[in-house]
């Protein structure tokens, strides 16, 4: 009974981590769709095949994210915030600020020597600022999300998006397309204008590396490439950026448990 | 408004609160009264107090389409009158509590009548409008427009900019008095035109004494707030606050702040806190969500005291008032020192700040809070854009961390509670970081 779960119900994406003695030892994922409850079910049974554990062998579940209200078989629900700050400290141990890029918002966080928050500050309420906008492009373009990454890379005329504004973003896009603008160029200047808003973030909470990056979107390596550039620091992902929320999530389980 | 499932209580609410609801239907129905009467009526701008006090004693019953923003947004009213002015191809980034009234007065433009819906009966049609200089442009172009619907006069009470350094300069600062008094002389002859009678100046001064009175107690219930834990929250402070700002010349209002101090007076003796546990000491700038109230009982169960609050409406700070002054002199000086007085304290100790974040700065200090909580406005631009710079001063100067949460004041749809329940959390986290940051750097709390 010494194994704990944290489940993090994204807007885009639902995730799940096992861990036991502050390791992380199982990680699943599925795309969270209209159904928070059975996206939750669905990466918890997963996740007990994958480990082949029961959950009876679970001692505890933490929930986190957006949808964590849904999680009907959940112990206790956390902040993402201070999951992603505990994770990703038990992670990189070093990591002085993390940038979290998500489905509904992204987030820079500073952390202290403890993984305590420091400071914190979340997008906007508006899609251009998380890795939804990149979800609207990639429709209107008809490239997968895994393609966007590679494409961007190839860019060498990015597009320069005249909104901050994802809505009128998919119109400048279509117009774009229009124009015989090619979809690298297009990509690129939306991982652009992501990457601005990320650093505006990272200046108004006093980014100081080292510096983590996790999420979704640090699965682009579009994004991750321009984020950098702009910020003018190498970024550092664990080698899966979506477990660390979960992650986190389980650590406060285990915690809870020992305090 | 936006939850209208019950809420939970965790915040110790005042009982002397409860004498301000029927205060404030009154306040609506004179109005109402007053034009059934053919008595005249003012649609006014918040004036701070100078204009009301004229007003009052040349027999005008003043109404307050600001506060008829918070009532409309309070009761969801707001959102049918704010498509109303969206449908009158107004845009909707102008501020929420004029589409709240343009919307308003189109359609009761358009019925012929006061909207039979109008939450507290309603705000009549008025006989003059009166804006205000202070604060934005918003707040004297929002009437001139509403003279499509209502073509009556408009008259505006000029005042001088007073966020600057400068203006506290005594030369300078006795010049905005001389030219706030020739406003208000302007305003009187004005009215005394459009009404054809002469105003009875021992009424102003019986009245203004009235208001000094009720500035000394609300002063002194807002110092009472800075125990521990705090016996007010923000919640009863922004219910108080109606009479404060509208009813000052009336005896009611006195009546009311002797009582609310009382009973802080007897919870601070006491040591009964507005939370309890008191965890966290908050403080709020600037305007709440009057339409989402009860999401502060959602922070209160975490221990959160909201224990001061929106500058722009809190009492101005006791002054010795000069001999030889004229009743106009005195009534204007109130309405500028409200806005400087701070300003004033702090160049004494060589730290002088833009004004709004003055307030924040030497609030934090003497209410020793705990953070911070921005509340940025779709809608207003006045009381968001220096959000930020104080958020930055308080950090940095005070170690005391801010969260920002955004939202309007009347239209509830783009507040999230839930999002900034979730961030709650870690906010918290900040906050006990910061607590010891301030330990380890020998700040008092």
């Amino acid at each position: 009974m010494d194994w704990y779960g944290g489940i993090d119900v994204g807007s885009v994406t639902t995730k799940m981590a096992i861990s036991r003695g502050e390791k992380l030892l199982f990680f699943y994922k599925t795309a969270s769709g209209s159904n928070f409850q059975n996206a939750a079910d669905t990466v918890f049974g997963e996740i007990l095949k994958l480990s082949n554990l029961k959950r009876s062998d679970i001692a505890s579940v933490f929930a986190t994210g957006c949808g964590s209200d849904r999680v009907k078989f959940a112990d206790s629900k956390v902040s993402d915030l201070t999951c992603s700050a505990m994770g990703i400290h038990q992670l990189f141990p070093h990591a002085k600020t993390l940038i979290e890029i998500g489905g509904q918002s992204s987030k820079v966080i500073r952390i202290n020597d403890e993984g305590k928050i420091i400071n914190f500050v979340v997008s906007e309420k508006c899609a251009s600022g998380s890795g939804r906008f990149l979800q609207v492009i990639a429709r209107v373009l008809q490239v997968s999300m895994d393609e966007i990454g590679p494409l961007s890379l190839k860019s060498k005329n990015p597009v320069g998006f005249t909104t901050s504004c994802a809505v009128f973003g998919e119109s400048e896009a279509v117009s774009r397309i229009a124009e015989g603008t090619p979809k690298e160029d297009i990509i690129a200047g939306v991982h652009q204008a992501l990457a601005t808003k990320i650093a505006t973030l990272a200046d108004r909470i006093g980014m100081e590396p080292p510096c983590a990056l996790t999420g979704g979107g640090a699965l682009d390596i579009g994004l991750v490439k321009r984020i950098e550039t702009t910020l003018g620091i190498k970024l550092e992902a664990p080698e899966d950026p979506q477990a660390v929320t979960a992650f986190g999530a389980a650590l406060q389980a285990e915690n809870m448990a020992k305090s | 408004m936006a939850d209208k499932e019950k809420t939970k209580k965790f915040i110790n609410r005042l009982k002397s609160r409860n004498i301000v609801r029927p205060m404030v239907n009154k306040m609506y129905a004179e109005g109402v009264t007053a034009a059934n009467e053919g008595r005249p009526l003012a649609w006014s701008m918040v004036n701070w107090w100078e204009g009301d006090i004229v007003m009052r004693a040349m027999g005008v019953t003043p109404v307050y389409p600001e506060n008829y923003g918070t009532v409309c947004a309070s009761t969801g009213m707001a959102q049918k009158y704010q498509a109303i002015c969206d449908a009158e191809g107004f845009p909707t980034h102008l501020c929420g509590y004029s589409r709240n009234h343009i919307g308003y007065a189109a359609e009761m433009k358009k019925l012929g009548k006061i909207p039979p819906d109008a939450p507290l009966g309603g705000m009549a049609e008025p006989t003059f409008m009166l804006g205000s200089g202070i604060a934005c442009d918003t707040r004297f172009k929002w009437f001139q427009a509403l003279r499509q619907y209502y073509d009556v006069p408009v008259w505006t009470i000029d005042t001088p900019s007073y966020d600057h350094t400068e203006d506290i300069d005594s030369d300078i600062h006795e010049h905005n008095i001389r030219h706030k008094v020739k406003e208000l002389e302007r305003f009187i002859e004005f009215l005394e035109n459009l009404l054809g009678k002469k105003i009875d100046m021992d009424l102003v001064e019986d009245y203004l004494e009235n208001q000094e009175k009720v500035f000394q107690l609300w002063w002194e219930i807002n110092e009472l707030r800075k125990a521990k834990p705090c016996p007010m929250h923000s919640r009863d402070f922004w219910t108080l606050m109606v009479p404060g700002y509208y009813m000052t010349y009336d005896k009611d209002a006195l009546n009311l702040y002797h009582q609310v101090y009382e009973e802080v007076k007897a919870r601070t003796d006491a040591g009964i806190g507005a939370v309890t546990p008191e965890k966290y000491r908050l403080m709020f700038a600037e305007l709440p969500p009057w339409h989402s109230l009860d999401f502060f009982e959602k922070l209160a169960e975490r221990g959160w005291n909201f224990v001061v609050e929106s500058q722009g409406y809190h009492p101005p700070e006791p002054m010795s008032l000069k001999t030889g002054d004229s009743v106009l002199e005195r009534l204007t000086r109130w309405t500028y020192w409200v806005n400087v007085g701070h300003i004033r304290k702090a160049k004494e100790k060589n730290y002088p700040l833009f004004g709004p974040v003055q307030y924040y700065y030497n609030w934090a200090r003497e209410y020793q809070v705990d953070g911070f909580i921005t509340h940025s406005l779709l809608s207003c631009r006045t009381a968001t854009f220096w959000l930020p710079h104080a958020a930055n001063i308080l950090k940095e100067e005070l170690l005391v961390p801010s969260m920002n949460m955004e939202g309007d004041i009347v239209d509830f749809t783009v507040f999230d509670p839930d999002l900034v329940l979730k961030n709650a959390e870690a906010f918290e986290e900040s906050m006990d970081y910061h607590r010891g940051e301030r330990k380890r750097k020998g700040l008092e709390w």
